[in-house]
Parts: C-alpha cells; sequence; structure tokens
C-alpha cells in the first residue's frame, strides 16, 4: 500500500466512526442565527474566516464561554502593512475594507475615452481579494453579498453575488440604465444611480480644455435613482436629473446618490460647501439632518454614534492632519494624524490616508497608505502598504469600506 | 425563513449532521471542539440561503472545506494540531492495517488545516486536482504542491509508517514511489 492509498484508507476508516452531533444543533443554528441578525450581522458565516469575527461570534453560536468578545480595538485590527494593493483582508473596529478598484483610462476608437475600473473584492472562504469583470460593485455589510453591474455602463440589472462562490445568486432586472449601486446601512435595500449614458465615458463631441489642449468632456445624463428592496425585488424608480450648476461650470458626469447616515434619505454631492444635497425618497429637496449638518467632503462623514463628524485637512505644522467636528455645534474638537479620513472603525477611531512620512513634506503626499487614527491616543495603526503616487492603475487602489 | 423551512432545515440537520460532522472531524484533525464549531458556522451560513440552496448537503461540505482553508489563511499556521507525544516509534513491519491506519490518523492531526484539506478533497472526496483548486480557489500548481508537501511531512513525522524505494528522478515520482511495508 503506499502512502495515498494508506491516506485514503484512514480517512474512510475515521469518516466511518460514529460521531454524535449535540440533538438540538438545528435549533441551536436558528437560535444563534436569528440572535445574530437581530445585532445586525445579517450575514455573517463566512467573516468567521477572521479571528476577530471568530471571537465575538463564536459564544452564540456554541454557548461555549471559553471564548469572549475581543477586549481592546488592537484585537480588531487585521493589518497587512507590507501589502498594496491589499491581498488579504484589511479591516479595524467593525468596519472592514470589502473591495478595492483601480482605474485607467481607455481610449476608444472614435476618440471617446472611457474611465474603467478593475475590481477586487474580498473572498470570505479564502481570506483573499480576488479579481473580478465587474463594472461597478458594493459589498453588503457582512462582507458575504456584493451588488454588482455589468460593463459597459449603465447596465440593465443588478446582480447579487456570493462573494465565497464568484457567482449571482440571483438579477433584478430594472427598466432604466444603472451606473451606480450602494447598499443601504442596514443592507436591505440598494440605492442605485440611473444614467442615460455611461458616466465614465468621456465624448469627443463634447470636448474641454484641458491645459490648451482639446481632451473628450464629460457628459451629464443622470435621470434620478431607484431605491430596491433586496428581499422582495421590488424597484421604485424617482426622477432627478443633474441639478444644473449655478456658475455654468459642466461638472462631472458622475454624480452619483449615496445613502444618509441612517437610510431615511439620500444625497447627491454638490460643489459648494458643506457638499452634499439631501433629498427624500421621492426625490424632494430636503435639509440636511441635523445630525449632518456639519458633514462635509471627507469621505467618512458622521461616527457611528452620531456625535463626531470628519473634517478637512488641518494643516502640516507637526505632521499631515485633519479636524474632527462635533456634530452638534460643527466645532473643531480633535486633530488626528490623517491626511484624508475614509471611515469610522468605531466611535474614537477612524480609517484614514497617511503619507510617507518621509516624504510628506516634500513632493510625496500622494504616496500613502491606509492607518488607523486614534481620537484617544496618538498611536497610528498602518493597515495597507504606501499606494503609488500615479494618477491611476493598480497601484492607485482605492478602498470600498464594508460593515463586517 | 418561514415555518415550512425551518422544519425542512431541522429534517436535514438531523439526517446529515452525522455524517458532516465525520467530515468535519477529519478537517480538523480528530479535534472535537473544532469540528464542531466548523461545521455549526457552515450550517448558520446553508440556514441563510436556504431557499436558494438546490442540494444543501453539497454546500455545507463546499463550506466546510473553504472555511478550513479560509482559517489557515488568516490565522497562518497557528492552529495546527499539537499531540502530547509524537507518533509511536514502533516499526510497522507486524502492524495490523488499523494499527496502521492509528499511526496514520496520529500523523494527519499533526498537518495543518490546509494540507489536511487539500488531502481530504483529492483521497476522501477523490476530486481531481482542477476540481479541489476550483473549489478552493487556487492554481493547480498549489494543490499539486501542498499535496506534495503534506504527504513529505506524513512521512517525515512518522517515518516508521515509509520505506523509500529506488528512483528519485523528481519530486512527484520521489512521492509516488514511497511504500508502506505492511
Amino acid at each position: 500500500m503506499n502512502v495515498q492509498e494508506l491516506v485514503r484508507d484512514t480517512f474512510q476508516d475515521w469518516s466511518q466512526e460514529e460521531v454524535r452531533p449535540s440533538p438540538d444543533l438545528a435549533d441551536r443554528v436558528l437560535r444563534a442565527r436569528r440572535r445574530r441578525r437581530a445585532r445586525g450581522f445579517a450575514a455573517v458565516a463566512a467573516a468567521l474566516v477572521a479571528v476577530v469575527v471568530t471571537a465575538a461570534a463564536l459564544p452564540a453560536l456554541t454557548g461555549r464561554t471559553d471564548r469572549v468578545r475581543p477586549a481592546s480595538f488592537a484585537e480588531t485590527v487585521l493589518a497587512h502593512p507590507d501589502q498594496s494593493p491589499p491581498r488579504e483582508l484589511i479591516a479595524a473596529g467593525d468596519i472592514a475594507v470589502s473591495a478595492f478598484s483601480g482605474t485607467k483610462w481607455v481610449e476608444q476608437s472614435n476618440g471617446d475615452k472611457v474611465l474603467t475600473r478593475a475590481w477586487q473584492v474580498h473572498n470570505p472562504a479564502t481570506g483573499r481579494y480576488e479579481r473580478t469583470e465587474w463594472a461597478w460593485l458594493d459589498v453588503a455589510p457582512g462582507l458575504e453579498t456584493a451588488a454588482v453591474l455589468e460593463g459597459e455602463l449603465p447596465a440593465r440589472r443588478i446582480g447579487l453575488l456570493d462573494t465565497s462562490t464568484g457567482k449571482v445568486d440571483r438579477w433584478i432586472e430594472v427598466d432604466r440604465g444603472l451606473a451606480s449601486v450602494e447598499w443601504s446601512p442596514d443592507g436591505k435595500r440598494l440605492l442605485a444611480t440611473t444614467y442615460s449614458k455611461n458616466p465614465d465615458r468621456f465624448s469627443h463631441d463634447k470636448p474641454m480644455n484641458v491645459n490648451g489642449k482639446e481632451e473628450p468632456g464629460p457628459v451629464q445624463s443622470r435621470t434620478g435613482f431607484y431605491v430596491l428592496d433586496v428581499a422582495s425585488g421590488n424597484a421604485e424608480w424617482t426622477e432627478r436629473p443633474f441639478d444644473r450648476d449655478r456658475s455654468g461650470f459642466p461638472g462631472n458626469a458622475r454624480e452619483d446618490f449615496a445613502w444618509s447616515h441612517d437610510g431615511s434619505l439620500v444625497w447627491a454631492p454638490s460643489m459648494y460647501a458643506p457638499g452634499r444635497i439631501f433629498y427624500d425618497l421621492d426625490g424632494r429637496r430636503m435639509p440636511a439632518p441635523k445630525a449632518e449638518k456639519h458633514v462635509g467632503y471627507p469621505e467618512a462623514g458622521l461616527s457611528p454614534d452620531g456625535r463626531r463628524v470628519a473634517g478637512d485637512f488641518a494643516g502640516a505644522d507637526d505632521g499631515i492632519n485633519s479636524w474632527v467636528l462635533d456634530a452638534a455645534t460643527g466645532r473643531r474638537v480633535e486633530v488626528v494624524p490623517g491626511q484624508q479620513l475614509l471611515a469610522w472603525a468605531d466611535d474614537s477611531h477612524l480609517i484614514a490616508w497617511g503619507c510617507d512620512p518621509k516624504r510628506c513634506s516634500g513632493r510625496g503626499e500622494f504616496r500613502n497608505q491606509l492607518l488607523v487614527v486614534s481620537l484617544t491616543s496618538k498611536k497610528v495603526i498602518p493597515l495597507s502598504g504606501f499606494r503609488k503616487a500615479a494618477a491611476d492603475g493598480e497601484g492607485r487602489w482605492t478602498p470600498v469600506f464594508s460593515r463586517k | 425563513m418561514d415555518a415550512d423551512s425551518e422544519n425542512d432545515f431541522r429534517e436535514f440537520v438531523d439526517h446529515r449532521s452525522p455524517a458532516l460532522l465525520r467530515t468535519a472531524m477529519l478537517l480538523s484533525g480528530g479535534d472535537r471542539h473544532a469540528a464542531e464549531d466548523l461545521l455549526q458556522s457552515a450550517l448558520m451560513k446553508v440556514a441563510g440561503r436556504w431557499h436558494r440552496v438546490e442540494d444543501p448537503e453539497a454546500y455545507v461540505r463546499q463550506v466546510l472545506y473553504r472555511q478550513q482553508i479560509g482559517i489557515w489563511r488568516v490565522r497562518g499556521r497557528r492552529r495546527e494540531l499539537t499531540v502530547a507525544s509524537p507518533p509511536e516509534g514502533r516499526s510497522a513491519d507486524g502492524a495490523g492495517a488499523a494499527e496502521l491506519r492509528v499511526l496514520m490518523r496520529q500523523a494527519l492531526g499533526r498537518l495543518t488545516q490546509r494540507q489536511r484539506t487539500v488531502l481530504a478533497l483529492r483521497y476522501f472526496e477523490d476530486l481531481p486536482e482542477g476540481e479541489v483548486a476550483r473549489l478552493l480557489g487556487c492554481s493547480v500548481g498549489t494543490v499539486r504542491s501542498t499535496t506534495h508537501r503534506s504527504l513529505a511531512k506524513l512521512r517525515r513525522v512518522a517515518p516508521e509508517l515509509f520505506t523509500t524505494e529506488a528512483d528519485h528522478s523528481g519530486p512527484c515520482h520521489e512521492l509516488s514511489s514511497v511504500e508502506v511495508q505492511r
């Protein structure tokens, strides 16, 4: 018998042994699932690959008491400061880098040029980021499902991708073209921005002057947005075309809608401070919610507890810093050593871009890495390697953040 | 999940969980707690998509394997099972098949999760290399080299089980010539 045969024989023999699972296994699974859904972990399982999540989740699963929630924030951090773009999961607090994209301009034979994105999405089963061919994607809380759009945009359907298998479990068809999609904070709805043309295609028919040279220019074609209920597939469309700019500036072709902090309103970017125009789900213009009144351009926005707001660049006297504001008053209350504040990891930690300390003061501020910065300590935790300072390409990756 | 689905799920778990737990036991190298954890998280996953999964057992098995590889990837080799004592140093010459399997089981318990998973897929599920690669999301070359290293480690941790024969023209051939004396 050779080694392979002995291994085979041993496995067969082992597999015949009588082992009895707990008689209430099914009920325990169902109970644990209900508890977890109630806690907002609508889709969990494969994220168990993360040590942190395993530690947090297993007591509910098994009833065993020898595992406990992480005692400190540091235990929630999965960092790969040697990786750029990252190959393995990056996470801190309640947030993970669920996907990332790089962009490049592709010249077309008719003189147009198209901004194309190369996405990599985290596969919870392998713990690694994997390349995809989708034109657009966003990952739901739990990291198990991604909403994807096919190229060339605009797309006519949204795929619900199982991130563990890389396969689309379900398509939701719509009547209007889509060029972006975003999960609601609770992971139950999708907000999809509709366009009549590809907003990433710059047209030679609409030239713009760039440094004295004619280049293909943007074509505004936004028509509105869908709010889709994922469980039922019901889609409600609201007409909300591009708001023509007061100054007559041509503006961007891509002006996607995004959810407000609590998912009750949507907003679109504005050139004018504070940078967000809010609408209700019927497309009526609304004042900014009280808690988001001082939310500006920095992506991180409002903290999970609604008390703080990520602010702008705070100067470079002692390094590159950003402000953190009081959400109620807009007052600057903290300074954190981040170049650009991207996401709140929890109520007192932010994920930010930070530039190479050796080069920050000179020309190298675009060579930056993901960091965790804290409101309560000066300690900075590097999460990724440094992005290239190039304008586009894979080395210039842009993270997508999702709640774990 | 509605009440009917929950009943279907319970029925599935009642009928199939003994077999699935046995597979989880192989993957965990005989660690009962780890096997239960593995199976429960796989069952949670199938419960979450009960309406969409046509063959729940195949799905759970796939999750078991992929999850095991995923855990390995995040945790590195820290979960390698340690045993109180090395496999017995007795000669295999006079050992019966049952004793050989016990020795082999101890040796398998000393592999990493990734190594054990790949061997289980190749020699327990009898999947071809390409299928293992597809299931685990890696290349055929990775499956091949992991299989190679796993078998080599078995030989290293339990040399008494094997004796090598002549010919070492290449790594693959070297492994295929390893024989067990019965």
